[in-house]
């Protein structure tokens, strides 16, 4: 995990503060969106609850200590819901799913992973698919169950559970 | 994973799938343990530095004494994986393996197929089929052109005959009539008494 590249307006006191007017709002939440995927990308953060949000350095500059509240975090995320990169895990929206890569995405790329690993039509397990050395390093369960889900809608996968632990099933 | 109920319509896993499955999950608890060990092994050697630089000598000592025992536990995991990942790839081949005969087994149905169609009686009963087409489709050009009895050919072949000689009787009446009279008997000129001067001469010689 490398260093986070921190964008200038992460030491702009006034981006940890919602903006009332709608033109700037709209810029600082796209700001805010590349931003929190780049470091969900970076550091391999999946899940975001929005009541621990000030433990992650992006949501907390101790440096200008400045801090995004609660509320806001949820606005940022349900800016990134729209494009289907964030999903509540929760009825009450305290936790959720960031996908830096949608959910499409992700499916294609688990795909692709069983095409160059010559793994359609056998099965492997999530720890296998997760010990890739590419995009698909140290993906979340919860998110590769998930595109998994959409392969299987697509008639390309099927996952099956052994005693607990899941492995997945390539068709070519 | 909540497939509990209401089971996806035609599930393609098979029991080798499950089989192949539960190998590999051992393989990665290994491969966990491996990491684990290795990870503890490093943060004792780190501590048995440390001990060593307080002059706790006899705690380092014993902290070794474990570490050098873990090692040989990695070894046997690592003997374990070993066999473990033979296994899987023993399964994964016979699965190919199958296929393989699989193959075999449709182009060998194919081929009969294909052979079927070679054999000799339907050969000979399609031929005999042919000839038979051909006959009828003989027999009916024949119909329609009104073909003739041999009685019938032969007579048309006679009056061709007699077509055929009248022409050349007409032909060799077309032809000069030959001269009756008497050849005058002359000496066939030769060449050398083309020109007019020798043949005077010539006449004169005879």
């Amino acid at each position: 995990m490398g260093d986070v590249q921190w964008p200038w307006q992460y030491s702009f006191p006034p981006f940890f503060t919602i903006q009332p007017n709608a033109e700037t709002r709209q810029k600082q939440l796209d700001a805010w969106r590349t931003l929190l995927l780049d470091y969900c990308r970076t550091q391999k953060v999946s899940v975001i609850d929005v009541r621990e949000g000030d433990l992650l350095p992006v949501f907390n500059n101790t440096t200008i200590s400045r801090k995004l509240s609660p509320d806001a975090i949820m606005t940022v995320l349900g800016v990134l819901q729209k494009t289907g990169n964030a999903e509540p895990l929760d009825k009450t929206r305290t936790r959720w799913n960031v996908y830096w890569h949608t959910l499409d995405e992700w499916a294609s790329i688990v795909y692709k992973w069983a095409q160059d690993n010559a793994m359609l039509n056998t099965v492997c397990t999530f720890y296998e698919i997760a010990s890739d050395s590419g995009d698909l390093n140290g993906i979340d369960d919860g998110v590769l169950t998930k595109a998994l889900r959409v392969l299987e809608r697509r008639q390309q996968a099927e996952i099956l559970t052994l005693d607990g632990g899941s492995g997945v099933k390539f068709f070519s | 994973m909540g497939m509990l109920f209401g089971k996806p319509k035609v599930t393609r896993i098979t029991d080798h799938d499950r089989a192949v499955l539960q190998m590999k999950q051992q393989r990665d608890t290994l491969k966990r343990y491996q990491q684990r060990v290795e990870k503890l092994l490093e943060s004792e050697r780190e501590l048995a530095k440390r001990l060593l630089s307080e002059n706790k000598r006899e705690k380092a000592k014993l902290l070794l004494r474990k570490k050098k025992y873990q090692t040989e536990q990695l070894e046997r995991t690592e003997a374990s994986l070993d066999t473990i990942e033979k296994l899987i790839q023993d399964l994964e081949y016979t699965q190919i393996e199958i296929k393989v005969i699989e193959g075999l087994k449709v182009g060998n149905v194919a081929l009969k197929k294909a052979n079927e169609l070679f054999n000799i009686e339907h050969i000979e009963q399609l031929l005999d089929e042919t000839k038979e087409g051909i006959d009828k489709q003989r027999e009916i050009t024949d119909l329609l052109s009104g073909a003739l009895s041999f009685e019938d050919e032969e007579a048309v072949e006679a009056e061709l005959n007699e077509l055929i000689s009248v022409e050349h009787q007409k032909a060799i009446d077309l032809l000069p009539t030959i001269p009756s009279d008497e050849l005058p008997v002359t000496v066939p000129e030769t060449k050398e008494e083309d020109k007019l001067p020798t043949k005077k001469i010539a006449l004169e010689a005879q």
